[in-house]
């Protein structure tokens, strides 16, 4: 079975975060804002699983379980906040609530 | 036996100390009475060492007596340069023998006095714990055998005096007097550091023994320097002039404190001190005439202003000065036997004057203005009994115990050739007898009780006893010297071997004890005739002599020189450094600071405006320039420059 090269990994991770960017840029509903983030997150993961195996070096391996659990908290905290400001106000569009503003 | 009492030296300094530390430490957990017992106690103790060690002492030869002078050491002073090694050594000589049982004897008997006239005060406890560290510090001073531990003692009692002239710490005119004393005595522990400091770049030591046994090498010039920065600290202690202000403004403290501190004991340190540096002074001339003449215009000074006041113990703080210039005035002249033993007789019965104006104080719950007593022989006669014996024993009457060692400094004046110092005794001798009986007659007779204060009876036994004692001491305190017969000098004859002048009091001058004698009678009886047989004679004169009396009641308007002299410039320049240099110069650095940071705050305020796409965007942004710098730009940089 011919290996997939690393270069192709690294160009699909690569397309997934911009994906991921221009999500969170371009949305402006919280939740689908999170979503784009988590997208981010795993083409980070991506790109790392796909060294790890290149170099066979289970660091990268370990180091995406790490942004996993890490990610999940986030997310746990973000969705927090989110369902706050669900209950304070109508709608939950980002852009309104500027009000934190320092 | 002997050994005994010179082993137990150092126990006297103790006991005070640790009497002083368990109180403040314990004195909360215990009964108030515990407090004032342990106070007792540890000074009982003290005293009871002192004259043990007297009996050693004094029937020594001079010979032994040097032997033990500086046999008691300590410790060693540490971390000073190796070629000043101070040692901490206890001075045990006939002089400062002399001063620890006054200050011993005297102390206990106030301390006992104290148990029931600071009974009612809420901070008995304290009251205690300071008594005793002002003994200690006290008994520091006299026993220390060299300059340093000297100026320690001599700065400890002026921090006890600090701290029991503000004892009614809620009183802001105590506060006041407080600080004034303190900052006046400090003046005179800066007189004696430059004395250290000359004596240390002459001698190379500041201990008795190495500075009086090289006096000859010091020269002149340099002595007669030492002598008078010693000077000053002894005219600040012992409120000579011209830093005498300090003392009638000290009597806000509790009375048995002005009685033990500011009469007995702690303002004579500056009679010990010049005593103690008789060998100075013999040999420079100039500084002891200095001493003299300080002595003798203080008494004369302190006498006149004590004619006009109206407070009681104002009264007698003047005349506390007056005496004291006696005291410097015979030392000043040679003639350190003669100060010493007014010293003595002094503590005697200013401290009896001083319980007995206490008593009345109690019994008139605070008043100490003398036009609001008057009649008080009936209501109050033990104090006053005992007020008249204080006051015809400071009067000089035979036989109390002024008239000896009060005729000794006149005599030994005469003799030693200050013809004006000698009329200036000799009038404050006529003016004391007048103005401690103006204050018997206003206060005890002189028709009605004038005040509105109830008159409590006097019971406490506490507080008769010690003053019982210290009236029949003020009645025989004098005849230790007695015409041909002179007990003290001879004591006193191993400390004042060297003086250039004999020290002895036996050469009695009959005529001129008789003569001051009469001047004093003259002053009791115009002071008769003033206040009691014809009022109106003192009410003529004060309207007569407005001028006078004015300068008199305001104490020759010193505090007013020294206000616009010295307070007021610093006052009015600190006032201008807060209004010119603090608002233009200080605040402004902050200030600009200040306007700066918020201006670069405003600046990057922009940025945060709130909408996380933006945010978002600014990020991308930053990481694709970082992103771009590094794979172009850095890394490109690094590839042209490798070969």
């Amino acid at each position: 079975m011919p290996q997939v090269p690393l270069n192709l990994y690294l160009e699909l991770s690569a397309v997934l975060f911009i994906i991921g960017v221009i999500g969170f840029l371009l949305r402006r509903n919280p939740i689908t804002m999170l979503m784009a983030i988590e997208l981010m997150w795993n083409a980070g993961n991506l790109a790392f699983i796909a060294f790890a195996r290149n170099f066979i070096d289970m660091s990268g391996q370990v180091f995406a379980f790490l942004v996993i659990t890490v990610a999940a908290a986030e997310a746990a905290i973000a969705l927090a906040i989110v369902v706050m400001v669900f209950r304070r106000r109508e709608n939950a569009d980002v852009d309104d609530i500027s009000v934190m503003r320092g | 036996m002997a050994d005994f009492f010179l082993g137990a030296v150092p126990l006297i300094l103790l006991f005070p100390l640790v009497g002083a530390a368990t109180i403040a430490l314990f004195g909360p957990y215990v009964q108030r009475s515990a407090s004032a017992f342990i106070g007792c106690l540890s000074i009982g103790l003290s005293f009871l060492l002192t004259v043990g060690t007297s009996f050693v002492i004094f029937p020594l030869s001079p010979a032994q007596q040097t032997l033990y002078t500086h046999s008691k050491f300590v410790g060693y002073w540490a971390h000073l340069p190796p070629d000043l090694i101070i040692g901490f050594r206890l001075l045990i000589d006939p002089l400062s023998l002399l001063w620890m049982l006054i200050i011993t004897g005297v102390g206990l008997l106030i301390h006992v006095y104290s148990v029931s006239y600071m009974a009612s005060d809420k901070n008995y406890r304290t009251f205690f714990a300071y008594m005793n560290l002002f003994v200690f510090t006290m008994l520091l001073l006299v026993m220390a055998d060299n300059f340093l531990w000297l100026l320690v003692g001599w700065g400890g009692v002026g921090l006890a005096s600090y701290l029991l002239i503000g004892f009614y710490y809620d009183r802001p005119v105590a506060v006041l007097a407080a600080r004034k004393a303190l900052i006046m005595n400090v003046i005179g522990d800066v007189g004696i550091m430059l004395a250290m400091f000359l004596m240390y770049a002459h001698v190379g030591s500041v201990s008795y023994q190495n500075v009086f046994g090289h006096v000859a090498t010091i020269g002149t010039s340099a002595l007669t320097w030492i002598g008078v920065w010693l000077l000053l600290g002894a005219v600040a202690k012992s409120a000579q002039l011209p830093l005498q202000t300090w003392l009638p403004d000290a009597m806000e403290g509790p009375t048995p404190v002005s009685a033990l501190i500011h009469a007995a004991t702690m303002v004579t340190a500056g009679v010990y001190l010049i005593a103690r540096a008789h060998p100075i002074y013999d040999n420079a001339p100039a500084a002891a005439e200095l001493v003299a003449v300080v002595g003798g215009v203080t008494a004369l000074f302190a006498a006149t202003i004590g004619c006009v006041q109206y407070d009681i113990k104002r009264v007698l703080a003047y005349s506390t000065m007056s005496q004291i210039g006696y005291m410097m005035l015979a030392v000043g002249a040679g003639a350190f036997a003669a100060g010493a033993f007014h010293f003595m007789t002094h503590a005697f019965f200013k401290a009896l004057l001083f319980m007995s104006a206490g008593i009345v104080i109690h019994a008139l719950g605070g008043e100490q203005d003398i036009r609001k007593m008057g009649g008080l022989a009936t209501r109050l006669p033990f104090a006053y009994w005992t007020f008249l014996v204080g006051a015809v024993a400071i009067a000089g009457i035979f036989p109390f115990a002024g008239f000896f060692s009060k005729d000794a400094i006149i005599d030994a004046v005469l003799k030693l050739h200050h013809p004006y110092l000698f009329v200036f005794t000799v009038v404050a001798a006529g003016l004391t007898a007048f103005y401690m009986f103006r204050l018997v007659f206003l206060t005890f007779l002189t028709g009605a009780y004038r005040g509105d204060h109830e008159v409590h009876a006097e019971t406490e036994r506490t507080m008769t006893v010690p003053v019982a004692i210290l009236a029949v001491l003020s009645l025989i305190g004098g005849w230790i010297v007695l015409p041909h017969h002179d007990e003290l000098s001879f004591l006193l004859r191993s400390t004042f071997a060297d003086a250039p002048f004999p020290q002895s009091m036996a050469d009695f001058n009959g005529w001129l004890s008789f003569g001051v004698l009469l001047i004093a009678l003259a002053g009791i009886a115009f002071a008769w005739v003033a206040y009691q047989w014809r009022p109106q004679i003192a009410a003529a004169l004060h309207r007569s002599l407005g001028g006078v009396h004015a300068l008199l009641t305001n104490a020759y308007y010193f505090d007013t020189i020294y206000h616009w002299l010295f307070e007021w410039p610093v006052l009015a320049l600190a006032q201008w450094l807060r209004d010119a240099f603090e608002v233009d110069a200080v605040d402004a650095l902050p200030a600009l600071a200040l306007r700066a940071g918020a201006y670069f705050g405003s600046l990057s305020n922009r940025w945060e405006t709130g909408y996380l796409r933006r945010y978002g965007l600014t990020f991308v942004v930053g990481a694709a320039l970082l992103l771009f710098i590094y794979l172009f730009v850095a890394h490109g940089a690094t590839a042209g420059a490798a070969p």
